[in-house]
């Protein structure tokens, strides 16, 4: 064992201890990751960045977990040793690199971190635009270009879809984890969020905005289908052979609700 | 000596009449102006929440000495136990001695962290499998919104403490500048304890960020939220007033700015943010209060209101906030790390500045919190970057603590141990942020699960694990004593490994699609398992804190005798009789060297003139 | 040294502790009033409420009186000026009572017997706004005026000295400061942007 602290031994050792650990973390924390089906091509976007991430976290934990581990280990006291440490009080060159270094990392990630973002969020020429609104605890969707209602969500897969979402009561919030993204519904104002479903499937949108007694339950069905059940989905429903839009969608309804809620938690 | 003398007893009772004579005097006035005087209306409440704090701190004797200065009559401080009675019972009442004040925070926030943890634990069962079993949706957001706000007061509560006790002994000072708005600052949270408490008995269920409308159109007892937030708040504005002025107007003679003590370093930065951030929250929740008592639109579409802006004054607050939990903890780290390491604190400047850096960047950056909230899109940009910038000061830190150890004589009594796990799980709080922070992956994860173990790391690793570090290391300081060091060993390997799988546990379901503040989730999701461990961890960190507060209690009578200096530290507080005696300093002190200097034989930091008070 | 100096050197050291305490808590405030700027930009932008221009410059003209009036006690108590001392205090507490009362029965509509307001603070985000702005400052002027009297009484009974005054100076910075936050609310108020309808 190398006896100074600042003999290149202890770095090399210690920076070759780093290296390993950074690859066998990234390896694990890839292959672990429970995320749920990739459904967007929004989703793809997404997990690329988590992805990189995931290295630079499995790096910077590597980085500082194994240097300590390594101090704790080769530079304890041993027992009736009672010197002090070297004393070296700083290096400003290295504080200076430690704080360039992440300073370009960040900006490396800032830079990703806006391309994603315009990626996500893009409109395509061609979307399909859905009127969404949430109210406690339910979703409408409604589809302006044929005067369907439903308290489904039924898009064609691979087609850019845009809702255009607002609230009645207080704050939700629309996510369907296949998706990836997520945006929040507001009183008063209307929000978008834009997707592009990929697989097709069934999913959930989940309100992720905490609104209330039921926000738990206020999820809804999600579909995504070929173009051509998603037209004959639309067809019946403009013609009326479909089942009548279900209770809560309705207004009057909906206020019922509030109430419920106020009375569940006054007492 | 009676119940009566103590002032906690007078002020309790002084709340009890305040309230009823608060919601007599609305009730009254209602009348007047021909309302309707509807017993138990919530303007009555609130009128009862007000005068009922009054009531408190008339009663338990804050405000006595002012009263006074208003008669134009002298009001000497008075030191020292009090007369007649035993010395215990000051503990309970108003004192002027920043260490007993000290002692009253910190023991305060141990208890709301305890209540705080014990709404935790309650609901953790409930989730450690799906279906209801014994909370209903109600109970269960009522529980989540308390053990939010329980648990962040704690934590204003604990830095308090280690401000309040350490500072005035760090530096060598009699006291801090203003002793009777020290002992007011404390005060005053009580009664905000008090009404956060009484809150549970009417509910509320809007999580501790309580947006409108949600927090408009629930139950009253947001109300009661509202006050308690604005009192305690008023309590960080004061103590940190104080703590600034004292920082840079007590020091001793040769005490530059860069030869503090680095914690003290750490409470100013707290400071900064404390005095001037916590007037948005006050202000926030007092619109959320009287948009529920006179309608006024703040927030309400319909009137012409903006529910997002409550999320930009809330979180103009609450970022920086989350930069006071964590700054003294990252303090204490930098504290205790040189002594058991037997090296100079590795980086002095850079760790000093980058505190004042975290804290001023810490402004710039509230708006993550909102990147689904439907601000403008082109706000998304410069929040993202301004919050990935905090990582490179907080960097700063962690490669110095390296610096710190990398070559020393490193021993790991409990006090050590808590600061290693405290980096260690900082770590990955911290390294969990910049994923949130890039916009694009935080729309998958905002309001997940992901997020909860993001903060559960960075406060524990940030506050929790370094507050129990410094409860071990200064206890022998406050008591006297040694704790007992194999139930400290204990309680760390307890939970430690039980916090890693707390917080791994919550970020991996949140990344399954397991959303935040859900009171039931689908067993579809497959995150049952998750919540069993999560679940299982959550009572593990309970009983190992049990433990500590076992061990605190029963080594103040049998623990060994601790001498005073038992970690052979330099800073000033271990040069002086454990425990501290009432004037901690016999005689003004000098410093003459540098406060981390281990490694340099024969060198010290400060000169105690004649040391006249020494041992026994 | 003797008794006498080192009291003399606690004194000024408090005073200087005192005085640092006071410009902090300032700044404090100065975030809550910023606050109350930003709400008031955020939810009214280029627009505000139509209100009463003549009571508004009034108020305002009132107020900065009481800062000359305050500023003539503090130079009083400084020289020794007991008589001049008391008066000016006595004729800024009753300015800024003028103030309060314009303010009440004029803007707030409190007394619908003399004077019907023109807005409720439940009416709509001007009545909120407004109330909450001038509601906020009237509490500052209000906490004020029962400083001045207390500082009042005690210069009555004989407190106060050219050398220790530091309740006086307090009370004017703080009369002052209060006077400055207006200085920034009227024209935010009554000024800047068009009349909404
Ligand atoms: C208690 C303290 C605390 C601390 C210190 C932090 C620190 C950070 N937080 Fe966290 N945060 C919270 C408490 C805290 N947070 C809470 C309570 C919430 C939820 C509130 C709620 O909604 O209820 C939250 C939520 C939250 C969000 C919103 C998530 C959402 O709701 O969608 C975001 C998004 O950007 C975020 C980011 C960050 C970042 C970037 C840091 C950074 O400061 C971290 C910096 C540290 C490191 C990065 C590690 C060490 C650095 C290095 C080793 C150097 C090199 C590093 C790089 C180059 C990357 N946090
Ligand atoms: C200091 C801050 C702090 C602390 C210590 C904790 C501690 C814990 N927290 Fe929590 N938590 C928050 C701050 C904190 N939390 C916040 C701010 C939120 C967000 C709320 C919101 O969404 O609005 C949150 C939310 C939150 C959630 C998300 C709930 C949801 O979204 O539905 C969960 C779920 O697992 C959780 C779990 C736990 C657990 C198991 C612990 C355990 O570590 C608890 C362990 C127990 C103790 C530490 C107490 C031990 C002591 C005793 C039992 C003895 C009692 C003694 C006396 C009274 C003297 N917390
Ligand atoms: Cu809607 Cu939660
Ligand atoms: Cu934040």
């Amino acid at each position: 064992m190398p006896k100074s602290a600042t003999d290149i031994r202890h770095f090399i050792i210690a920076g070759v201890l780093v290296a390993i650990t950074t690859v066998l973390l990234d390896l694990l924390l890839k292959a672990i990751l429970p995320m749920p089906v990739q459904g967007s091509h929004q989703a793809q976007v997404i997990d690329q960045l988590t992805s990189w991430h995931l290295t630079l976290i499995a790096f910077l934990f590597s980085l500082v977990v194994v240097i300590m581990l390594y101090s704790l280990f080769v530079f304890r006291k041993k027992d009736g040793d009672e010197s002090e440490g070297a004393h070296f009080e700083g290096n400003t060159v290295l504080e200076i690199a430690w704080t360039v270094i992440p300073l370009i990392v960040v900006f490396v990630f800032g830079f990703f971190g806006v391309r994603a973002l315009s990626d996500v969020t893009r409109a395509a020429p061609d979307e399909i635009t859905v009127n969404v609104t949430g109210f406690q605890w339910s979703w409408l969707f409604e589809y302006p270009d044929s005067g369907v209602a439903s308290n489904e969500l039924v898009l064609p897969v691979d087609r850019a879809a845009r809702m255009d979402m607002t609230s009645r009561d207080v704050i939700h919030s629309f996510w369907i984890p296949e998706m990836r993204v997520k945006q929040d519904l507001v009183p008063g104002m209307t929000t978008t969020l834009r997707f592009t479903p990929s697989v097709t499937g069934e999913y959930t949108v989940d309100c992720a905005e905490l609104c209330g007694l039921s926000h738990y339950s206020m999820v809804a069905p999600v579909r995504i289908v070929e173009q051509a059940e998603y037209e004959q989905w639309l067809a019946e429903r403009t013609a009326g052979t479909a089942p009548a839009l279900a209770q809560t969608g309705d207004e009057t309804d909906a206020d019922t609700d509030v109430e419920t809620d106020a009375d569940a938690q006054s007492n | 000596m009676t119940l009566w003398s103590l002032g906690l007893v007078r002020g309790v009772v002084g709340q009890i009449v305040g309230f009823a004579a608060g919601m007599a005097l609305v009730i009254a006035s209602r009348l007047l102006f021909g309302f309707d005087p509807v017993w138990n209306q919530e303007p009555a409440l609130v009128g009862g929440i007000i005068i009922g704090s009054i009531g408190f701190l008339i009663g338990v004797g804050a405000l006595t000495d002012w009263f006074k200065w208003m008669r134009g009559i002298e009001t000497p401080l008075h030191h020292g136990p009090p007369h007649g009675r035993p010395a215990w019972t000051r503990y309970f009442g108003v004192d002027y001695n920043h260490k007993v004040i000290g002692i009253q925070y910190g023991v305060t926030g141990i208890i709301l962290l305890g209540i705080g943890g014990m709404f935790a634990v309650i609901f953790r069962t409930e989730l450690a499998a799906s279906g209801f079993q014994f909370l209903n949706p109600s109970n269960y957001n009522t529980y989540l919104s308390m053990h939010g706000w329980a648990a962040l007061a704690a934590i204003l509560l604990g830095i308090g403490g280690m401000a309040n006790y350490l500072v005035p002994l760090m530096i060598g000072a009699e006291d801090m500048a203003f002793p009777r708005l020290n002992a007011f600052a404390f005060w005053i949270n009580v009664p905000g304890i008090i009404t956060l408490l009484m809150s549970l008995n009417y509910g509320w269920d809007g999580g501790w960020t309580v947006y409108p409308p949600l927090s408009v159109l629930g139950p009253v007892g947001y109300q009661f939220t509202f006050w308690a937030v604005f009192l305690i708040g008023l309590s960080s504005i004061l103590g940190s007033l104080n703590l600034i002025v004292t920082i840079l107007r007590m020091r001793p003679p040769g005490m530059s700015l860069f030869r503090m003590p680095i914690f003290v370093w750490a409470v100013f930065a707290t400071s900064l943010i404390q005095l001037t951030a916590t007037q948005f929250i006050g202000q926030a929740f007092l619109m959320l209060s009287f948009e529920r008592l006179l309608g006024m639109g703040f927030f309400d579409p319909d009137k012409g209101g903006a529910p997002i802006l409550f999320q930009h004054l809330f979180w103009f607050y609450s970022h920086p906030a989350v930069y006071i939990f964590v700054l003294p903890g990252l303090g204490i780290i930098s504290e205790i790390l040189p002594v058991f390491s037997r090296k100079p604190l590795f980086g002095y400047r850079w760790i000093a500045l980058s505190s004042i850096a975290i804290a001023l960047v810490g402004f710039l950056v509230w708006g993550h919190h909102m990147f689904t909230s439907g601000y403008g899109e082109y706000l998304r940009v410069p929040f993202m970057i301004s919050t990935l910038l905090v990582a490179v000061p907080t960097g700063v830190k962690f490669f110095s603590w390296l610096g710190t150890m990398w070559g020393g004589k490193l021993s790991f009594p409990t006090p050590m141990l808590f600061v290693l796990g405290a980096i260690s799980v900082f770590l990955i709080g911290g390294l969990s942020g910049p994923i949130l922070a890039t916009t694009a992956t935080d729309l998958f994860l905002h309001d997940t699960y992901f997020v909860v173990g993001h903060f559960h790391a960075t406060i524990f690793g940030g506050f929790v694990f370094p507050f129990f570090a410094a409860i071990y290391f200064w206890y022998p300081k406050i008591t006297g004593r040694m704790y007992d060091e194999t139930l400290g060993k204990i309680h760390f390997w307890l939970m430690t490994p039980a916090f890693w799988t707390m917080s791994l546990g919550q970020m991996s379901v949140g990344v399954m699609g397991m959303r935040r503040r859900i009171a039931d989730y689908d067993p579809a999701l497959g995150v049952e398992f998750g919540h069993v461990l999560v679940t299982i961890a959550g009572f593990t960190i309970a009983f190992s804190v049990l433990l500590m507060i076992y061990n605190l209690l029963h080594s103040a009578e049998t623990g060994r005798v601790a001498g005073n200096n038992p970690w052979r530290s330099r800073s000033p507080e271990w040069q002086i009789p454990s425990p501290a005696p009432e004037h901690s300093y016999a005689s003004p002190i000098t410093v003459v060297g540098e406060p981390y200097d281990y490694g340099i034989p024969n060198s010290t930091y400060v000169h105690m003139a004649p040391l006249a008070a020494a041992d026994d | 040294m003797t008794t006498v100096t080192a009291a003399l050197e606690g004194y000024t050291q408090q005073l200087r502790n005192n005085r640092m305490g006071l410009w902090l808590f300032f700044i404090s405030e100065a975030f809550l009033f910023g606050g109350l700027l930003v709400t008031r930009f955020y939810l009214w932008g280029n627009t505000r409420p139509e209100l009463d221009q003549t009571i508004g410059l009034i108020v305002t003209g009132v107020l900065l009186l009481s800062s000359f009036s305050m500023n003539m006690a503090e130079t009083a108590i400084e020289h020794g000026d007991r008589r001049t001392f008391l008066g000016g205090l006595a004729v800024t507490a009753v300015l800024g009572l003028v103030f309060l009362i314009g303010v009440m029965v004029f803007e707030w509509g409190l007394f619908p017997a003399i004077y019907e307001g023109h807005l409720k603070p439940g009416d709509n985000v001007y009545g909120a706004v407004v109330f909450a702005m001038t509601g906020m400052h009237a509490l500052h002027v209000i906490s004020g005026i029962i400083f001045i009297a207390i500082v009042w009484n005690l210069g009555r009974k004989g407190g106060f000295s050219p050398e220790r005054h530091w309740g006086v100076e307090s009370c004017a910075i703080y009369w002052h400061y209060v006077d400055v936050v207006w200085i920034f609310f009227y024209p935010a108020l009554y000024l800047i942007g068009t009349v909404a309808h």
